[in-house]
C-alpha cells in the first residue's frame, strides 16, 4: 500500500489519458499512495525534506480590513476627513473613494515583538510573537469571484485547480481512512464562486475539496446511504461491499494488465474504511467540555466558528492533509465584507473568530501537532483607507494581510510594509504565488517543478510566478 | 514575461525589463542574467527546469565581458519556426504505406481488396515495430462498444441477440450452401458478410436520434458550454438550452463540418433568411461570464471575455493556444501578439445575453421583412416605400384621411388641478395652467358633447406665451409628460360609470423612448413627452377599444396624469372628441399635415415620401406588434437582452465593436496599436487580416473567422477534426491533446494517417462526420479486442500503435444513462429545456442555493438522458462530479479518469443509484417470478452477457439473504458494468 510512481512530481500528462495502456499502474498508485514518512522511509519521492505534513488554512471572507487589524496606520488619523483619494473610481472600486478615514478601533503594542493589534482582536494579540505577519501582501484584482479564485488557484478564472487540489495531488493522503483535502464553509453559506474555490480544476475529481457541512446529518456525503432506501440498511453494507469485491475481483483476475480495475477495487476497500473512521472523526462530543469551551463553543458569538475549528484540528490529528476553515459566506453581510459600517460591522466578525483561532493553535500545540502543521490566516484583499459612504471601506487589492504559524514558521517575523494610509503595498510586496510557493515549499515541494500539462501549457500553482519568502521560514 | 524582458534579440536585452536591463556589457557580475542562470534570486519564467551547467555559464559571463556581442538584432518572426511544428506542415493526402504484403499476391490477407485505409496504416506501424496485434473481439463485445460509442447507451439484451442471431444465421447459410472449398475462402465469405451485417448496424446507430445526443456531449465539453455564468455571481441561463438542441440536431442532420462552423459563428450573416439557425450562434455565448467584474470593471472584463472566446474558438477548430499569445509572443507556437488581438477584434462587437429569434423561418423572414420596411420609414427611404406591393396601403390610407370629420371640442362643465395648480378658460375650450407649480399633478375635465357617439379622444397641448419655452410644458424646458390619460362614462341609463379603455395613441411628435402609447399603458412609471420640440402645439389621439355611443345627457370625464415628477406639467390644453372610423383619426407629424393638405399631383418627392413612411411605419409597428413571440438563446451579438426579473428585459447593445489595441505583455493599463479583425499569420497562404468595408455589418468580421477556419486550405482546422473525432472513438486521438496540435501538444502517434484522414475527410466525405464515424468504426483497427498481450505490452505499453483496443470507463454522462436504461426508466424525450436535478432556493446574492439531495426520480422528466441537464458551472451535480465530469470553468477536451474511496461512496450510496436499484429491481419482478430468471435477465443487462452457473449460484444466495434491490446496488457498481471492453 506504500507503493508511489517514482515521477509523482514530474510532469504527468500521461495521467490524463483515460486509454490504460501506458497510464497503467498509475491510477492504483494515486489513489492508494501516502506520505512515505509514515512508514518511516526517506522524503526522496518529494524534491526536500518538508517541514510540514498538515495544513489548516482560516480565510476571511470579503476581504479583511488591514487598517483595522493589525496594519496600524497613524497617519490615517491625521488626514482624517481629508479627500486625498483617487478622483476617478478604481476598476473594481464598487463606488468613488470618499475621504481618509482613520479606524474606529484602538491600537496598542503586545508581545516581546510589539506588535500593534487593533482591539478587535484582544485574543490573538496574546499570541502574537508566535505568528508571522505578511504585511504587504497584494492581489490584481479589486473584485471579490476573481479575488478568491487567485487567493485559491494562483489565477483570476475559473477552471484552475486550488492550493488544496494540488497538494492532494502532489502528495495524497495522510491517511486512507479520511478525505484528503476537507473544506469547512461557514454555516450561513458558501464564499464567492461556490464550489469553485475548492476545485480540482483540470486535476481528477478526486483531488478537490470535500465539502463538509459540519452540521448535516452525514458529515461526509454519501457516507451511507439514506433510510428512505430500506433496503440499503448498514447491515447488509458489507455483505454488498463483500459480493462486489469478489465480482471485481473476478473480473480484473479475466483481464489483466489495467490497473484502473485494482484502483476501482480498492477505492471500496477504503470506502468502508471510511465508514467506520469519518463518524468517530466527526463527532466533537468526544472532545472534553474545556476542550470544546476554549474553542468558544456553549457561546452564540463563537460556537459556530468554533467548532469547525475543533473539527479541524480533530481531523488534522486524524491524518487530513489540508483542511480548509471559512469564514463568512458571500454576500453582502455577515462577513468581512464591511462597505458600510466598519465600525459596527468588523467587531462581530472579528469576535466570532478571534477565541476560536487561539484556541486552534493552543490545542494544536498541546496535541504535539504544532511540529508538522501549518496554519494560515488570510483573505482575498484588503479594504479602501478612503471611506466608502461616510464609515464603511471598498475593496482594495494594493495592500492586506497574512498571518503563517506553526509548522517551520519563524515565530514573531514580519515581511514588507504598506504605504502610510495602507493602500498599497511598498515594500517587499508578497503576492498569493509568494504564499503559495512557500507553502509547497513547506510542505517538500518545488513549486516550479510541480506542473501538470494542460491546453498547450505547463500548469503550476504559481503560474510563471513565485518566490519562496524564506525571510518567514525557520 | 511578467518582467518584460525578452532575450530572443539584442534590442530585446538592452531595453530589458521591470528589473532593468540583464545585461551590462564587460561586466557579467553586475549582470541580472548571470545571477538568474545560477539560480541566485531573480526567476527566469518559463523557467528553464534544470540549472545550467556551470561550464555554460562561465560561458555566458566571459561573453558578457567580451562586450557581449549579439548578432540577433531583431526578434525572431514568428513564422520562422513554424516548419518544425508538425501541424504547420503542408497538407497533402500521403500515399498508402506501400511495404503491404497486400501488393504480394500469396500473402495477401482476405480482405485486402477493400481493405480499409486506417487499417493500412496501423498495421504497417505494427509491422514496423514487431508487434503482434490482438485478434478483433467477439460480436457480443462490440455490440456494446459500438452502441456506447455512437449512443452512450447500452443494447438491450434483444438487440444483442438479434444481431448476434443474424451473424449465426448467415455463416450457417454459407456453411450448408457453399460447395466445398478451402476454409480461407468460406472464412473469407464469412468475414465479409459480417462486414456487411456490421457496417449495416453502424449506419442503422448513426441514423437514430440517440447518436445526435451523444456526440452533442463531446462537443458541448470540447467549448465549455454549461447553463449559467460560472464566477461569483452564477446566475442561470434559461435559454442556453436551445444551442445544445441546435447541436443535436446539426450532429444528427450531419452539417458538414465547415457549415457547422460558419452556423456557429456567423449564421445571422450568412443565413439570415433561416431564423431556425440563430441559437448556432449560443456557440458565442457557451463560455463563463463573470458579471462581477462587468459590472465594476469593465475594461478589465472586456479584454478577458473576449479572451475565453477566442480561446474557445482556436482551441475548437483550429487545436491552436492562441491565448498563449496574450502577454508575448507564443513561445512555442508561431503566433504573434497581434495575430492574438485581431482575434480579439473578431469578437469586440458583440456582447454575451439572450438573442431573439425566429424558430420558424417564414415568420422570421416576414418580421425581417417589417423590420426592413419600419427602417426604411425612418430612414425616408424612397427606394423601398415607393415600391409598388406597397401603393394601395399609402392610397387607401390617403383617401380615407380626406373624408375626415372635424373634432368637436368638449362642451366643459367643470376642471381642476388635484395638487394646487391654477387651471383658467382660454380661448376656444381650451385651458391654461398656472399658479403654483407642483412636481407631480392630475387634471380632471368633465364635460359633455353634442354627438351621440364617440371613438376618440384628442388632447391637443399649446404653445402659450405665458409658459416657459412658450410651451406646451410647465418644465423649463417647456416639456411635459403625461403619464396615463384615463376616460370615464357617465351615461344616464346606467348608475355605474364605464371606464373606457384606449386601444391605440398616436401623436404628432414623440419624444424618443417618450412615445404616446405610453399614456395608455397603464404603468404611470412611462409616459409621453414632446422634448425638444418644445415652443409649438401638439397633439395626440387616442382611440377607444370599442366606439361608444352617447345617449343625450352623457357627461364624460377625463383624467390627465402627470406623475413623472419635476414639474414636467401640461401648461395649456384642449380636449376634444370624434365619432369618425378610428383609422381616419390618427395624428400624424406636422410634416405629414402639411403634405396631406396639398393636392397628390402638387406633392414634392419629400412630401410623398413623408408620407409614405408615416403610413408605413404605422403598418410595420402593428404588423411587428401583431407577430408571435420570439424565442430567445444566449448566444452573443451586437445588441441582446438580458432578463431583469419579472419578465422583463433589458437591452444590452454595441453600436459599434470596440476598438482592440495589442496590449504591453497583456497589460490592460498599456494599449499600444489598434488592429483589425484577423486571424493568425503563420498559414500565408490564408490572409491573416481581415478586409472590412465600411458599412459592413459587425457580423461581417465573424464570418470572415469563419472563412478563414472553414477554408479548404486551412490544414489545422481539418487536422483538429479528425484528431477530436479519432479521440472519442480511441480514448486516446493521434496526437492525445485534441485541442493542442501546437509544439507543447502531444506528438501523433500516426502523423501519415492522420493526414491521409484530414484531407479524405475534406474532399471525399465533404465534411461529413457521419462518414467519418463510418471508416474508423469498420475498420479493424477500431475492433480489435481489449485483451492484454504481455508481448505486445514490452514494445508498446501505452498501446500507441492501437495492437488493441483501449478499454475505458463510462463518463459521468454514460454511467447515468447506462444506469437508467437497465432499470428500464430511461425516458427518451428529446429537446426542451434543461431538466433540474436540484431544487433552488434563493442565494445571498443573485446566485441561487442549489440542493441535490431528496431530488424525486419519479418525477416527470427526471429520466430524460444526461444531454439535457440543467448544468450549474459552478455548482456541480455531486453525483456527475465524482464520476469527473470536467469543470466547464476551462474548456474540456478530454474527460479524465478517478477512482477514490468518496467516488466509490458516491457509487454505492448515491440517491440515484439507489432509486435506480430499486426501480431495476421492480423491473425485474415485473418480468418474472423466478429469482433465476430475474438474475439471468439482470446480469444480461447489465453485462450484456448470459451469467454463468458460479454467478448464478452465488448471486441467488445472496439475493435470498440481501434482496434483488440489494443485487442491482452491487451490479450497477461492478467494472464489468462500468467499463468497455
Amino acid at each position: 500500500m506504500q507503493t508511489r510512481p517514482e515521477s509523482l512530481l514530474l510532469n504527468r500528462r500521461g495521467l490524463f489519458s483515460d486509454a490504460g495502456g501506458g497510464f497503467a499502474g498509475l491510477a492504483l498508485s494515486q489513489l492508494l499512495h501516502r506520505d512515505a514518512a509514515e512508514a518511516g522511509e526517506s522524503h526522496n519521492h518529494l524534491h526536500h525534506p518538508p517541514k510540514a505534513r498538515r495544513i489548516i488554512q482560516l480565510f476571511m471572507t470579503g476581504g479583511a480590513s488591514p487598517m483595522d487589524t493589525f496594519d496600524y496606520k497613524p497617519e490615517l488619523e491625521r488626514l482624517h476627513g481629508q479627500m486625498l483619494g483617487p478622483k476617478e473610481k478604481p476598476d473594481g472600486f464598487t463606488a468613488p473613494a470618499g475621504a481618509i478615514m482613520k479606524s474606529p478601533f484602538k491600537f496598542a503594542q503586545y508581545g516581546e515583538t510589539g506588535r500593534w493589534v487593533s482591539s478587535v482582536f484582544p485574543e490573538q494579540a496574546k499570541m502574537i510573537d508566535e505568528m508571522a505577519f505578511l504585511m504587504a501582501m497584494t492581489t490584481k484584482t479589486n473584485v471579490h469571484g476573481p479575488g478568491t479564485y487567485m487567493m485559491n488557484t494562483g489565477f483570476l478564472l475559473p477552471g484552475f485547480p486550488c492550493m488544496g487540489a494540488w497538494i492532494s495531488y502532489a502528495l495524497g493522503n495522510l491517511a486512507d481512512n479520511l478525505p484528503t483535502f476537507v473544506v469547512l464553509p461557514d454555516a450561513k453559506g458558501l464564499p464567492y464562486n461556490q464550489r469553485g474555490c475548492f476545485s480540482s480544476g483540470f486535476l481528477p475529481a478526486v483531488h478537490q475539496g470535500t465539502v463538509i457541512n459540519a452540521t448535516a446529518s452525514q458529515p461526509v456525503p454519501d457516507l451511507f446511504a439514506q433510510p428512505a432506501h430500506q433496503f440499503a440498511h448498514q447491515a447488509g453494507d458489507a455483505a454488498g461491499f463483500s459480493l462486489l469485491n469478489r465480482i471485481n475481483q473476478r473480473h480484473a483476475d479475466a483481464h489483466p494488465g489495467d490497473s484502473r480495475l485494482d484502483a476501482r477495487i480498492a477505492s471500496y476497500e477504503l470506502a468502508a474504511k471510511m465508514q467506520l473512521s469519518a463518524p468517530e472523526a466527526f463527532d466533537l462530543s468526544r472532545e472534553s467540555q474545556s476542550v470544546q469551551t476554549s474553542y468558544g463553543i456553549g457561546n452564540p458569538a463563537t460556537e459556530e466558528f468554533g467548532r469547525r475549528c475543533l473539527l479541524a484540528t480533530r481531523l488534522v490529528e486524524r491524518g487530513v492533509r489540508f483542511v480548509q476553515v471559512w469564514s463568512g459566506p458571500q454576500g453582502a453581510t455577515d462577513n468581512w465584507d464591511n462597505h458600510n459600517n466598519i465600525e459596527k460591522d468588523l467587531p462581530p466578525m472579528a469576535m466570532s473568530v478571534d477565541l476560536p483561532v487561539t484556541a486552534l493553535l493552543r490545542d494544536l500545540k498541546s496535541r504535539g501537532l504544532d511540529k508538522d502543521t501549518l496554519v494560515i490566516w488570510t483573505t482575498e484583499f484588503g479594504r479602501t483607507p478612503f471611506a466608502q459612504g461616510s464609515v464603511g471601506r471598498d475593496h482594495n487589492g494594493g495592500s492586506f494581510v497574512t498571518w503563517l504559524w506553526g509548522a517551520g514558521i519563524k515565530s514573531g517575523a514580519t515581511l514588507g510594509r504598506s504605504d502610510d494610509w495602507g493602500y498599497q503595498a511598498v515594500e517587499k510586496k508578497t503576492w498569493c504565488y509568494d504564499l503559495h510557493a512557500t507553502i509547497l515549499h513547506l510542505m517538500g515541494i518545488d513549486h516550479e517543478r510541480l506542473t501538470v500539462r494542460q491546453n498547450g501549457i505547463d500548469r503550476r500553482l504559481t503560474d510563471v510566478h513565485g518566490h519562496v519568502i524564506h525571510e518567514v521560514l525557520t | 514575461m511578467k518582467g518584460g524582458l525578452t532575450l530572443d534579440s539584442r534590442s530585446g536585452w538592452q531595453q530589458g525589463g521591470e528589473s532593468g536591463p540583464p545585461i551590462i556589457p564587460g561586466k557579467p557580475h553586475e549582470s541580472l542574467l548571470i545571477s538568474a542562470l545560477r539560480h541566485d534570486g531573480l526567476q527566469m519564467p518559463p523557467a528553464p527546469k534544470e540549472k545550467l551547467s556551470d561550464d555554460t555559464i562561465s560561458d555566458f559571463v566571459k561573453w558578457i565581458e567580451e562586450g557581449a556581442n549579439d548578432p540577433r538584432t531583431t526578434a525572431p518572426v514568428a513564422a520562422q519556426i513554424s516548419a518544425d511544428t508538425w501541424s504547420l506542415r503542408p497538407l497533402v493526402r500521403p500515399p498508402l504505406p506501400s511495404n503491404l504484403p497486400a501488393d504480394s499476391s500469396e500473402t495477401r490477407s482476405p480482405r485486402s481488396a477493400s481493405q480499409n485505409p486506417i487499417d493500412v496504416f496501423v498495421e504497417a506501424g505494427h509491422r514496423m515495430a514487431g508487434i503482434d496485434a490482438v485478434p478483433e473481439a467477439d460480436a457480443r463485445t462490440l455490440i456494446r462498444r459500438v452502441y456506447a460509442d455512437l449512443h452512450g447507451l447500452p443494447p438491450t439484451p434483444q438487440e444483442t441477440d438479434e444481431f448476434l442471431a443474424l451473424i449465426a444465421a448467415s455463416n450457417k447459410t454459407l456453411t450448408e450452401h457453399s460447395q466445398p472449398q478451402q476454409p480461407a475462402d468460406l472464412k473469407s465469405a464469412q468475414e465479409k458478410i459480417a462486414d456487411e451485417i456490421w457496417g449495416r448496424l453502424v449506419d442503422q446507430l448513426l441514423s437514430s436520434p440517440r447518436f445526435g445526443e451523444r456526440w452533442a456531449r463531446h462537443w458541448l465539453d470540447t467549448i465549455h458550454f454549461a447553463d449559467s455564468h460560472g464566477y461569483e455571481h452564477d446566475i442561470g441561463r434559461d435559454n442556453a438550452w436551445r444551442f445544445r438542441d441546435y447541436v443535436i440536431q446539426s450532429m444528427n442532420n450531419d452539417t458538414p463540418w465547415d457549415r457547422f462552423i460558419r452556423e456557429q459563428l456567423a449564421a445571422d450573416y450568412f443565413f439570415p433568411d433561416q431564423t431556425n439557425l440563430i441559437p448556432a450562434l449560443g456557440f458565442l455565448g457557451a463560455g463563463t461570464f463573470d458579471f462581477s467584474t462587468y459590472s465594476t470593471a469593465v475594461d478589465t472584463f472586456d479584454y478577458l471575455d473576449r479572451d475565453d472566446l477566442v480561446t474557445q474558438t482556436m482551441a475548437a477548430f483550429t487545436s491552436t493556444t492562441a491565448n498563449c499569445a496574450r502577454c508575448h509572443a507564443h513561445k512555442f507556437d508561431p503566433i504573434t501578439q497581434e495575430d492574438y488581438y485581431a482575434l480579439q477584434a473578431v469578437f469586440s462587437g458583440i456582447t454575451k445575453g439572450d438573442l431573439p429569434f425566429d424558430a420558424n423561418p417564414a415568420t422570421g423572414i416576414e418580421r425581417q421583412r417589417w423590420q426592413m420596411v419600419l427602417t426604411a420609414a425612418e430612414q425616408r427611404d424612397s427606394d423601398v416605400l415607393f415600391r409598388p406591393e406597397y401603393d394601395a396601403q399609402i392610397s387607401n390610407w390617403i383617401s380615407g384621411r380626406s373624408q375626415q370629420s372635424s373634432w368637436e371640442p368638449l362642451q366643459l362643465e367643470t376642471f381642476h388641478s388635484t395638487d394646487g395648480a391654477t387651471l383658467s378658460r382660454i380661448a376656444d375650450g381650451a385651458i391654461l395652467a398656472g399658479g403654483t407649480r407642483p412636481d407631480k399633478d392630475t387634471y380632471l375635465i368633465s364635460g359633455t358633447l353634442k354627438q351621440s357617439s364617440l371613438t376618440a379622444i384628442r388632447l391637443d397641448v399649446l404653445a402659450h406665451e405665458s409658459l416657459p419655452m412658450q410651451g406646451p410644458g410647465r418644465q423649463d424646458n417647456g416639456n411635459l409628460h403625461l403619464s396615463e390619460i384615463t376616460l370615464t362614462v357617465f351615461s344616464p341609463d346606467s348608475m355605474t360609470p364605464e371606464v373606457v379603455k384606449f386601444k391605440t395613441a398616436s401623436a404628432d411628435f414623440d419624444q424618443s423612448g417618450w412615445g404616446s402609447e405610453r399614456a395608455i399603458d397603464g404603468d404611470v412609471s412611462t409616459a409621453w413627452g414632446i422634448h425638444p420640440a418644445v415652443g409649438k402645439s401638439h397633439h395626440a389621439v387616442f382611440v377607444t377599444e370599442k366606439a361608444l355611443t352617447l345617449p343625450p345627457g352623457t357627461h364624460l370625464s377625463v383624467g390627465l396624469k402627470q406623475l413623472h415628477g419635476g414639474g414636467h406639467l401640461i401648461g395649456a390644453f384642449r380636449v376634444s372628441a370624434s365619432s369618425a372610423p378610428p383609422e381616419t383619426l390618427m395624428a400624424v407629424p406636422e410634416a405629414v399635415e402639411t403634405a396631406l393638405d396639398i393636392p397628390d399631383e402638387q406633392r414634392t418627392i419629400e412630401q410623398k415620401t413623408e408620407i409614405a413612411a408615416w403610413v408605413m411605419k404605422r403598418s410595420a409597428t402593428e404588423a411587428l406588434a401583431a407577430m408571435p413571440v420570439a424565442d430567445y438563446v444566449y448566444a452573443a451579438g451586437p445588441s441582446v437582452e438580458i432578463p431583469v426579473g419579472n419578465g422583463k428585459r433589458q437591452l444590452r447593445s454595441l453600436k459599434v465593436p470596440k476598438v482592440v489595441h495589442v496590449l504591453t505583455r497583456g497589460d490592460f493599463g498599456k494599449p499600444e496599436q489598434p488592429v483589425t479583425p484577423g486571424a493568425l499569420s503563420v498559414l500565408g497562404h490564408l490572409p491573416p487580416r481581415f478586409q472590412m468595408q465600411d458599412g459592413q455589418p459587425e457580423s461581417a468580421r465573424r464570418a470572415a473567422l469563419a472563412d478563414w477556419l472553414a477554408h479548404p486550405d486551412n490544414i489545422l482546422t481539418w487536422r483538429s477534426v479528425v484528431n477530436r473525432v479519432w479521440h472519442y472513438h480511441f480514448g486516446r486521438g493521434i496526437s492525445d491533446t485534441p485541442s493542442d496540435l501546437g509544439k507543447m501538444g502531444g506528438q501523433p502517434s500516426h502523423p501519415e494517417l492522420l493526414d491521409w484522414l484530414a484531407v479524405w475527410f475534406r474532399d471525399e466525405a465533404k465534411g461529413s462526420l457521419k462518414q467519418l464515424h463510418r471508416l474508423i468504426l469498420t475498420s479493424r483497427t477500431w475492433r480489435r479486442s481489449s485483451i492484454y498481450n504481455a508481448a505486445a505490452a514490452t514494445a508498446d505499453a501505452e498501446n500507441r500503435l492501437l495492437w488493441r483496443f483501449n478499454r475505458y470507463r463510462l463518463d459521468a454522462d454514460c454511467v447515468r444513462d447506462f444506469t437508467m436504461a437497465v432499470s428500464g426508466t430511461l425516458d427518451l424525450t428529446m429537446g426542451g429545456p434543461g431538466v433540474q436535478h436540484f431544487s433552488q432556493g434563493p442565494g445571498r446574492q443573485v446566485t441561487p442555493v442549489l440542493d441535490y439531495t431528496g431530488y424525486n426520480w419519479n418525477q416527470p422528466g427526471a429520466t430524460r438522458r444526461s444531454i439535457y441537464r440543467f448544468v450549474w458551472r459552478g455548482m456541480a451535480d455531486p453525483f456527475m462530479d465524482a464520476l469527473d465530469f470536467p469543470d466547464l470553468g476551462m474548456l474540456s477536451p478530454t474527460r479524465s479518469f478517478s477512482a477514490s474511496s468518496l467516488q466509490a461512496l458516491t457509487l454505492f450510496n448515491n440517491d440515484f443509484v439507489l432509486s435506480h436499484s430499486a426501480l431495476m429491481a421492480s423491473r425485474l419482478r415485473k418480468y418474472s417470478e423466478v429469482p433465476e430468471q430475474q438474475i439471468r435477465m439482470a446480469i444480461r443487462q447489465v453485462w450484456n452477457r448470459d451469467a454463468t452457473d458460479v454467478e448464478l449460484a452465488e448471486l441467488s444466495e445472496y439475493v435470498q439473504m440481501h434482496g434483488l434491490e440489494q443485487l442491482c446496488r452491487v451490479l450497477l457498481n461492478s467494472n464489468e458494468f462500468l467499463f468497455v471492453d
